[in-house]
């Protein structure tokens, strides 16, 4: 039987020109003739570069002379031939072809990402939070606050005595349970008394006009000082913000190049997951605040309870869980309650 | 616009014999009547036996692998048809067969369409392999990953009968990749830990950013083949500073100075001066890559269009408008529980997400309107000596392609990705003609391009620098 040969195209490397040839293999040479019979190229098989087979578009060979060969494969078998010829193609590329090893790819991909996702990214954020410069940490929670300053927040316009006396229990309660632990307090005011307390980078806690006044028991009022010095203490701020750079890169690596836009979709859905958890870690170092100071979860259960009120007036009780930042309000006061007793 | 018979008559007198003979391979239906006589009264002339003309009937049998001296002209005038809708759509005195590519207009004016003919099928397991394996060695394999995703496009592309090709080194893109990587890093925190080196950080960039801008067209260029011809960049450093560092100097500004006055009122004038001078940047950049890019030894050249670039963003503008619309009421929904809640304490957590909604509506609404018309004024202005090039693109159709696309990648959570690539890329690259005045295979020229160091490669993806041709 005689060697299968193809028909090609060949480029010189210097000149446009498309040369229409025949090729075969023969006893691992590539060899490349013109129609009339003239032979061009003999070359070892090893020494072409071999473009990957792909369903639609020809083979390239790229060969050492600068030459490189235009081999169309619609019936695949100028691929049979090179594979006979010893030919090995990449372990990728066999996986890619077969697709139940496709589908088993899949499937692996998304436990590597669930992996990663719910243990990789967090653990790595914390030790990243933890192991990260306080002066740099302190000048990411200056920064934030700066904007905040700028675009959100008023200064406070509560009665100066009162901020003195609220500012002075939290000191002393903070001292006692979390000595060391740098944090600053600041009053500001933000809306029509928007109802709010926050916790930046760098230990600052901004607590909010609203929150005093809609609390009124100032035991209320430590217990969410208390949740936010959790969130100081345990640095969920710094590892929320690694949390959603490194949320970030993963999205980019699965959908990079299509658009940035697209690709932050998964980014703001998979950082809401992680202040859920921060969320449940802060409220426990709330009910051990509280229980330092010789009082019990009640206040801050209580301020749940007006929470509650204030949501079903407002009607917003029924936003779906995964789309919000807090664990709903009815998660919370099943968890105190049991603190309580 | 197109050439006269004499100036025809002309070149082909001083074609080689070879050369008549291969244009006379193309058949006579690539031709004119009158490029037809005059091309036969040549080889006549010089006594070159009359060629048959090439076999187009879509009926014909592919010839056998194994005929004698099959020449592959027929298999190869026909590209294969991808069977798929979303592919440009033509105005009617353009709608030829699949099979023939070019077009004749009164004296040999030559129009080719470009071809696509990636499925997402196919894409979607070369994307799911290069995932894992990227995931598996802890993003090492992207420089792998990404070579190969280019390779996939570039040898689906069709032209005249014959597929791009992509060269490059994914060892140097790992290594452009890290040091984009350290810059970006740099230029992120090196604020928050002091002024001064926030200040050197940017003058570094500024330093360097030039330099790396044109090593990345280079790379990318380089690494491109057309008909065994590498593509290349050819511009000079000085030239790239003048250029670039404006632009990039620019870019930087509003950042530098809200952060050197902690945001006191400074940050809206430069920011305004960015906004106004946006457009310009924009052009002056894509008019910098189209000068300088050659090919077979040839420039291509790119007439500056500032004016229509102001135009296309003006309007555009209004589009971003009622993006923003649509965006506040959504923001407004959303916004109203979470102002309201008292414990969500993260607002840097909902500036990320109004920012996401903002932009995932400005991509849709406005994206595919910026993107067509750009792309029109872009590509009727390049040329590459008597080769004019232009695109049907369109904002409706390509409107209508992204918002399937978004809506199919999101319901599906992700996994539809791959099919939407590969639809934007076959409109993008269907809606792309190529006009000259002699058959695009008549074309030979020479080659002098060597493939750099990759270092801007990556560099150019981390910062988000549109390479594309």
């Amino acid at each position: 039987m005689s060697t299968p040969t193809f028909p090609a195209f060949r480029f010189d490397g210097r000149h446009a020109e498309a040369l229409p040839v025949v090729l075969r293999i023969e006893n691992a040479y590539v060899v490349v003739e013109t129609a009339e019979g003239i032979e061009l190229e003999r070359e070892r098989l090893d020494r072409a570069v071999v473009s990957e087979p792909l369903d639609h578009a020809p083979r390239l060979l790229s060969l050492p002379s600068g030459a490189t060969l235009e081999v169309p494969d619609a019936d695949r078998g100028f691929r049979r031939e090179l594979e006979r010829a010893g030919g090995r193609l990449s372990l990728a590329v066999r996986l890619q072809g077969w697709w139940l090893a496709v589908v088993i790819a899949l499937a692996a991909l998304v436990a590597l990402l669930a992996a990663a996702y719910f243990k990789g990214l967090p653990a790595a954020a914390r030790w990243v939070a933890f192991a990260l410069p306080p002066r740099l940490e302190a000048r990411m929670g200056d920064q934030l606050l700066a904007v905040l300053d700028k675009h959100y927040v008023r200064p406070s316009r509560l009665d100066p005595v009162r901020r003195r006396r609220i500012s002075e229990r939290f000191s002393r309660a903070a001292a006692a349970v979390a000595p060391g632990v740098a944090y600053r307090l600041e009053f500001r005011t933000v809306g029509e008394n928007g109802v709010n307390a926050l916790a930046l980078p760098g230990g600052i806690i901004i607590l909010l006009d609203g929150l005093v006044e809609f609390a009124g028991d100032e035991d209320g009022v430590l217990g969410v000082l208390g949740h936010e010095l959790g969130h100081v203490v345990h640095k969920h701020s710094a590892r929320e913000i690694l949390q959603s750079v490194g949320v970030g890169v993963l999205a980019s690596l699965l959908w990079g190049d299509f658009s940035g836009m697209a690709a932050s979709v998964p980014v703001a859905l998979g950082v809401l997951r992680y202040s859920r958890d921060s969320e449940r870690e802060a409220d426990e170092f709330a009910v051990a605040f509280l229980r330092a100071q010789g009082l019990s979860a009640r206040p801050l259960y209580e301020f749940f309870i007006k929470v509650r009120a204030l949501e079903s007036r407002l009607g917003v009780a029924d936003i779906p869980d995964f789309l919000s930042t807090h664990p709903s309000t009815e998660e919370r006061l099943e968890r105190l309650r049991r603190e309580i007793r | 616009m197109s050439i006269t018979e004499s100036q025809l008559r002309e070149q082909y007198g001083n074609a080689s014999d070879e050369e008549l003979l291969f244009l006379a391979r193309q058949g006579s239906s690539q031709y004119t009547d009158t490029a037809w006589a005059l091309l036969r009264e040549e080889m006549t002339r010089r006594g070159l036996p009359p060629t048959p003309e090439a076999q187009r009937s879509e009926s014909s049998e592919e010839p056998r692998a194994d005929a004698p001296v099959a020449l592959p002209l027929a298999r190869w005038g026909e590209v294969p048809d991808s069977g798929i809708p979303e592919r440009c759509e033509k105005s009617s005195d353009e709608d030829l067969p699949a099979l023939a590519e070019s077009e004749t207009s009164p004296l040999t004016r030559h129009v080719a369409s470009a071809r696509f003919t990636g499925r997402g099928g196919e894409y979607f397991r070369i994307w799911v392999v290069n995932l894992l394996v990227t995931l598996l060695t802890l993003g090492l394999y992207s420089a792998w990953a990404k070579v190969r995703k280019a390779k996939y496009f570039r040898q689906n592309t069709w032209l005249d009968g014959h597929v791009f090709g992509y060269h490059g080194n994914p060892v140097a893109i790992l290594r452009g990749r890290l040091l984009a990587l350290v810059l970006l890093a740099a230029y992120t925190w090196a604020f928050q830990f002091s002024n001064r080196a926030g200040l050197l950080t940017v003058t570094t960039l500024c330093a360097v950013g030039p330099w790396l801008f044109i090593r990345a067209q280079r790379f990318a260029l380089a690494n491109t083949s057309f008909r065994g011809l590498r593509f290349g960049f050819r511009a000079r450093a000085g030239e790239a500073y003048g250029t670039v560092l404006p632009v990039l100097a620019l870019w930087l500004l509003p950042e530098v100075t809200e952060t050197l006055t902690s945001g006191k009122g400074w940050f809206s004038i430069p920011a305004l001066v960015l906004g106004l001078a946006f457009p310009w940047m924009h052009h002056r950049l894509k008019a910098f890559q189209r000068r300088n890019a050659v090919y077979g030894g040839r420039q291509f050249t790119f007439t500056s269009a500032t004016g229509h670039f102001y135009a296309v963003y003006i309007k555009g503008f209004g589009l971003v408008l009622v993006a923003g619309v649509v965006a506040g009421v959504v923001i407004a929904w959303f916004s109203a529980w979470m102002r309201e809640s008292p414990t969500v304490r993260s607002w840097f957590l909902e500036t990320l997400i109004y920012g996401t909604i903002a932009g995932l509506l400005v991509y849709v609404v406005a994206g595919p309107y910026y993107a067509a018309r750009l792309q029109q004024i872009v590509w009727s202005r390049t040329r590459l000596g008597d080769i004019r090039f232009r695109t049907e693109i369109q904002a409706l159709p390509l409107f209508r392609l992204v918002l399937k696309n978004v809506a199919l990648t999101v319901l599906t959570c992700g996994l539809y990705w791959p099919w939407a690539a590969v639809a934007l890329a076959r409109y993008r690259v269907e809606c792309v003609r190529v006009e000259s005045d002699v058959p695009l295979s008549a074309l030979a020229a020479s080659l002098e391009t060597h493939p750099g160091s990759a270092a801007g490669e990556g560099a150019a993806d981390a910062f988000g620098i549109d390479i594309g041709l």
